[in-house]
């Protein structure tokens, strides 16, 4: 609980219009895009460094919990104030700071809008790859908290790879300036990148400096079906290991095909497996000389039908499908889970095996899209949440899920982060030594344990 | 679990809300204030938990489900199809029933009580015209052209006049839809009177000035009566569309798509075609369409929420000057109002309803 005095010390930091305890305020903060719900105690709009490494001190002298917040479109509880006490929201530091292309990088504020960075840049032709499928509401310090990544990921990487730098209120109230505008440096240890994925627990992100990328103006897209998943597991493998790296490789899974027609008028093949993929380059021949070496590879694993889009307007159709999954599953029933595993790229297609047997074993349609270029795949789970028993079927399928990922070498989460799902499986996947040096780092760095309590399973 | 209508009605709608946050890229009152408690997400958070029974209906909640201007530009793009304002209006309604109104509006449900007009006026701007006459086809102004925008409307009866459209105006009395937005129901006794009025004419065809009033007329079963005398209603841009004006200028305009045409009814194609006849350099304003962003004045937020109504209107207007425009050009009177009302003396663009900007040009006004 934080008391009336605390309370008012918050408004004196912030201002009245900046401090909220309202009920509707508490409600809307109680959560973020996953089933998980509490409401904190009050919430702050913070405008300054100051004003956070102000609150921070205060947080640590009275020793309230403080859940910095971006837009709240964590899939996996990461922003939900689990122990109630302070949510800072982010979003009103939403300043282009630096926009140097000479340099190759931006300086922005954690509040701004992936989107609106990405407005900024296109017509200079230059873009911040990771490209969340959230980009037009999630922000940046939510993408260099979580290490978003997108479907772009197997060519371009992930967040990670392009934060050079970062400015850090760490839970003492010290303001810690980490990296900077060097393209590289073997500079004493990456503190930078500590706070890369760190989901809001280690300190607050109030500067951010990306590497920015010249933007290919030229892509071709083509989709394939398949007859068998292992069909479609040999193509990707194969394409991998091609020597061509395609920008997008997605795959949709025969029950996400199935989601697909039973709800739209797409009328998709009904088969296996679809896989969609984009090249991109500086010329059109670019672009298609290396879709039509994917083309091949499609069809000399067996697809039984391939498209191939040449003008922006023909890809929007083979997009289609794929960009209505979420539309399609959130209307399924009233609660969705996506899960997000990521695999060694040789195993998506076991993987995609093993999500069919799990469902099929709890009685379950898991439709499945997946990022298989970096090897990241989206099962989703439809359930009706107030009926304990579906939601329960529905957590032991997702848990006996992530055992058999983890067991075969796999990772719990490719790009949402563990937040409140997937902290009680931690285990699964990283062993004794690696848990304790985890909650040695959070000890080092926030011993009364104020930020973002309860999530990643720091606390023993 | 509640026994309110919106949860009865909407169940699966509501519960259906991912809360994936993607509202937060389109809703007016959120981009104004950062404030998420204020967007759809905010919005059917706060019912999910009335819902649920963890949160009393009652005026705590005023400031989140009455500043919404039911402006659907969340619904048009929600992944998950929650149909937000219906939800919002339907839970005003049980606000209403609760006894639990917004007081602007039990205030503006007397005065409808008492008067023909939203604004508590008596004499209503005759316009030097004669009323109730036999024609094909009857203008209907609403309360905003008839009490507040006079201008607009003045120079839209000159225009229809200038084109030769055999037309009436009638003593009209408020369509009382807006009612419905925030609760309350439409007044049948109004509706009565402008259906006997609008009959009364033998017109064959009802042109709106107000898209709102439009909405109302084709869509509430109280003015069902009109649809059964085979007495079309159209828009004045859809009307306008079909007609030649012998004029055309150079100045540089950009069209504010009203959310009840466009989003509410799809009109978006008609007005620009009008436009493009008189004046070919339309530029488009970087949000337009379905993705236009309100003026911040629908859905009892101008009454509500004066302050915030206008700093939207504010934020649309810098899309304006952002775009070169020399002229603003809308279909709504309420759009006009808020937008000319917000509008700083630094901003060197005018505005005009479409019709308005045409009369002008036919009168050799601009230029
Ligand atoms: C429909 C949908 C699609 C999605 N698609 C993708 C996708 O393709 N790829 C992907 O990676 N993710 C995706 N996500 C998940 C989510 O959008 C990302 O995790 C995103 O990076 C979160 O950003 P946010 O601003 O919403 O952060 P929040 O959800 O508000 O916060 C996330 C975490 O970051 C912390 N945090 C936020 N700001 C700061 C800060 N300034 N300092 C310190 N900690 C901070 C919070 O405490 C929390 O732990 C998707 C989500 C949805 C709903
Ligand atoms: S209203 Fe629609 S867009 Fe907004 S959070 Fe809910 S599901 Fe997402
Ligand atoms: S209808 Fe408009 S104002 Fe209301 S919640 Fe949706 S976007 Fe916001």
């Amino acid at each position: 609980m934080i008391t009336q005095n605390v309370k008012d010390a918050l408004k004196e930091i912030v201002g009245e219009e900046n401090y909220s305890d309202h009920v509707i305020d508490l409600v809307a903060f109680a959560t973020d895009a996953s089933e998980h719900k509490q409401r904190p105690d009050c919430a702050v709009w913070v405008t300054s460094t100051e004003q956070v490494k102000a609150i921070i001190k205060l947080a640590n002298q009275e020793r309230f919990p403080v859940v910095p917040r971006g837009a709240g479109t964590s899939l996996a509880g990461l922003a939900v104030p689990a122990e109630g006490g302070l949510v800072m929201d982010l979003g009103r530091m939403n300043k282009i700071i630096k926009i140097s292309l000479d340099d190759r990088l931006v300086v922005v504020q954690p509040g701004v809008v992936y989107a609106d960075l990405d407005k900024k840049l296109a017509p200079d032709g230059f873009f911040f790859p990771p490209d969340p499928a959230s980009g037009m509401v999630a922000t940046l310090g939510g993408n260099v908290a979580t290490n978003a990544g997108g479907i772009r990921g197997a060519k371009y990487g992930t967040t990670r790879d392009y934060v050079l730098g970062l400015e850090v209120v760490l839970p003492n109230g010290e303001v810690l300036r980490a990296g900077g505008q060097n393209i590289k440096s073997s500079s004493g240890y990456d503190l930078a990148r500590i706070f890369v994925g760190s989901e809001g627990t280690l300190g607050v992100i109030t500067e951010i400096i990306l590497k920015i990328n010249p933007k290919p103006t030229e892509t071709a897209t083509a989709m394939a079906t398949f007859p068998t998943l292992a069909d479609a597991g040999r193509a990707v493998t194969q394409i991998m290991r091609s020597g061509i790296l395609p920008s997008v490789l997605e795959v949709m899974d025969r029950l996400a095909i199935k989601a697909i027609n039973e709800n739209t008028d797409l009328g998709l093949p009904e088969v296996e497996a679809v896989l969609l993929a984009e090249t991109d380059g500086f010329t059109a021949e670019e672009a298609s000389f290396q879709i039509q070496k994917i083309i091949d590879l499609f069809k000399a694993n067996n697809a039984s039908s391939v498209e191939m889009a040449t003008d922006p307007a023909e890809a929007a159709a083979l997009w289609a499908a794929r960009k209505s999954v979420y539309s399609v599953l959130t209307r399924l029933n009233n609660t969705v889970v996506v899960e997000d595993l990521a695999v060694p790229l040789s195993k998506v297609a076991d993987t995609l095996k093993i999500i069919e047997e799990v469902g099929e074993k709890y009685g379950l349609q898991m439709p499945t899209v997946g990022h298989v270029g970096d090897g990241n795949l989206h099962p989703g789970v439809a359930f009706d949440r107030y009926d304990e028993k579906q939601r329960e079927t529905a957590h032991a399928a997702a848990a006996e899920l992530l055992g058999r990922v983890a067991g075969m070498g796999g990772t719990l989460t490719g790009e949402h982060g563990i937040g409140l799902a997937k902290a009680p499986h931690m285990h699964l996947e990283h062993d004794p030594v690696s848990m304790e040096t985890m909650r040695s780092l959070k000890k080092l760095f926030d011993p009364h344990n104020i930020l973002n309590p309860g999530k990643m399973a720091l606390e023993a | 679990m509640s026994e309110y209508q919106f949860s009865e009605k909407y169940r699966d709608q509501l519960l259906r809300c991912s809360s994936c946050g993607f509202c937060r890229a389109s809703c007016p009152v959120f981009n104004l204030t950062q404030r998420p408690a204020l967007n759809a997400r905010g919005k059917m958070l706060v019912l999910q938990e009335v819902f649920e029974g963890n949160l009393p209906l009652d005026e705590e909640l005023h400031e989140t489900l009455f500043q919404c201007t039911t402006c659907a530009n969340c619904s048009t793009h929600c992944p998950s199809g929650v149909e937000v304002p219906t939800i919002i209006k339907e839970a005003r309604r049980d606000l209403a029933q609760a006894g639990a109104c917004h007081p602007t509006f039990i205030g503006m449900d007397q005065v409808l009580d008492k008067y023909s007009n939203i604004y508590g006026e008596d004499e209503p701007e005759d316009f030097e015209r004669e009323r109730n006459q036999e024609a094909e086809n009857v203008f209907f102004i609403g309360c905003v052209g008839q009490y507040r925008d006079e201008e607009p409307t003045e120079a839209t009866l000159d225009l229809l006049d200038h084109l030769e459209v055999d037309f009436t105006l009638i003593d009209e009395v408020c369509c009382s839809g807006v009612l419905e937005d925030v609760g309350l129901s439409l007044k049948e006794p109004l509706a009565q009177t402008n259906i006997e009025r609008i009959l009364a004419t033998g017109a064959k065809r009802l042109i709106t000035a107000c898209p709102y009033c439009m909405r109302t007329f084709q869509n509430h079963p109280a003015y069902a009566p009109l649809k059964e005398a085979g007495v079309e209603v159209v828009h004045i841009s859809q009307f306008l569309k079909d007609q030649d004006f012998g004029v055309t200028t150079d100045l540089k305009v950009t069209y504010h798509d009203p959310c009840d045409l466009g989003r509410h009814c799809g009109i978006y194609e008609e007005p620009r075609e009008t436009i493009k006849k008189v004046a070919p350099n339309l530029l488009e304003l970087a949000a337009n369409r379905e993705a236009a962003n309100c003026c911040g004045a629908g859905g009892g937020v101008r009454g509500a929420f004066a302050a915030n109504s206008i700093a939207m209107a504010r934020r649309r207007l810098e899309e304006v000057e952002a775009s070169g425009a020399d002229i603003l050009l809308t279909e709504c009177n309420s759009c006009v109002h808020n937008l000319g009302n917000a509008k700083l003396r630094s901003q060197k663009f005018q505005i005009f309803t479409t019709p308005q900007f045409i009369h002008a040009l036919v009168e050799g006004d601009l230029d």
